[in-house]
């Protein structure tokens, strides 16, 4: 049995556009769960609004699509009504830090028993590529023409200060690394937050000089920063360059969760 | 095993190009009936799990279908090599 059992195969090929990196981190996710040795029945997966929240409709199990920001909701009254469920959200930037921005601080200071990974294409893909709290600095997007003056989120160290017990970052890149973050993000008891970063050549990639999908996936491989090595740096007192995002585990804790059974 | 490329679901976004490791994805050149250029495949018997699958009992390196965003590739067991009987004209 692999994860290509957990596909719906009358649904595939799926509707997103070619080279989005959203099918990849499904295919990292569903590898995950297969290794977890879950039953289909009880594993429900949410979504909310947005291009990486069609992702359940491909997906054999059960799963609630809901409203724009409010996967978290609906996913935190799923477990609390039955906690034998394994439930994974599937969620944009736009749809957690954005609208979502409230119910997940708020999932995360409660502890509660989800899996959340967040596929960060730091921009609005689906309504027409508008910037989202995630845009980095400078880049353009149909709703800041001029290039993006504000700060980005840092979506991962949100999740760390509101008290998630695990967090970490990898890209669309890393699919191997992504897999396995997934896998202990699955086995943490408590809210575990894999935030990827994926390439989106629509709407992104089109504005931002990257023409080919390949040169974003470069980039974000070029861009990306072992934790292991920041702290290195940060020993040695060099300066971290700001166009670099830092990839790897980032918090592995403990605090106590609530809807895991005693 | 037997790597293959499900050009029914294949957009043509290259990645696999990218990716693997032994550079087995080469881009294609012609169109196919739906407009998408497919990869080819150069000499996909070079493939670790193609070679090794069955003798490890396990899925080794799979990082193109793990990248795949389309769902794309995978890998076909091949049938066991039959004994033809050959005629020969003297």
């Amino acid at each position: 049995m692999s994860y290509e059992d957990w596909f719906r195969q009358d649904r595939l090929p799926h509707i997103y556009c070619a080279g989005c990196g959203n099918g990849t981190i499904i295919n990292c996710t569903l590898a995950a769960v297969d290794e977890m040795g879950w039953k289909k029945e009880e594993t429900i997966f949410v979504s909310g609004i947005g291009c990486s929240s069609r992702a359940p409709g491909y997906i054999l199990t059960d799963s609630l699509h809901t409203t724009h920001g409010r996967a978290l909701a609906f996913a935190t009254g799923v477990k609390m009504a039955n906690p034998d469920l394994h439930v994974v959200v599937f969620t944009g930037d736009g749809d957690l830090a954005a609208i979502g921005g409230n119910h997940f601080i708020h999932a995360c200071r409660r502890n509660i028993d989800l899996t959340v990974v967040c596929m960060n294409n730091q921009i609005y893909g689906m309504t027409g590529g508008q910037g989202s709290p995630t845009t980095p600095k400078g880049c353009l997007s149909s709703t800041t023409p001029y290039g993006c003056t504000e700060i980005p989120f840092d979506l991962c160290e949100l999740a760390t200060a509101a008290g998630a017990n695990y967090v970490s970052r990898w890209t669309s890149y890393h699919v191997k690394e992504l897999e396995k973050a997934v896998k202990v993000g699955l086995e943490t008891p408590g809210f575990s937050f894999i935030e990827a970063l994926v390439q989106c050549p629509t709407a992104f990639g089109r504005r931002n000089k990257f023409r080919q999908v390949t040169d974003h996936v470069e980039y974000l491989k070029v861009h990306s920063l072992l934790k292991a090595k920041r702290d290195r740096m940060l020993e040695a007192g060099e300066k971290i360059p700001e166009d670099m995002y830092v990839v790897g585990e980032l918090t592995k804790r403990s605090r106590p969760a609530m809807g895991v059974k005693p | 095993m037997k790597l293959a490329i499900d050009e029914t679901r294949c957009k043509g976004c290259n990645l696999c190009t990218k990716i693997c490791p032994y550079k087995i994805f080469k881009e294609g050149k012609k169109p196919n009936r739906k407009g998408t250029v497919v990869p080819e495949l150069d000499r996909p018997e070079r493939c670790t799990n193609c070679r090794l699958r069955n003798l490890y009992g396990r899925q080794l390196c799979g990082v193109c279908q793990l990248t795949c965003p389309d769902q794309a590739i995978h890998w076909t067991e091949e049938e066991p090599y039959e004994l033809h009987k050959v005629a020969i004209e003297y």
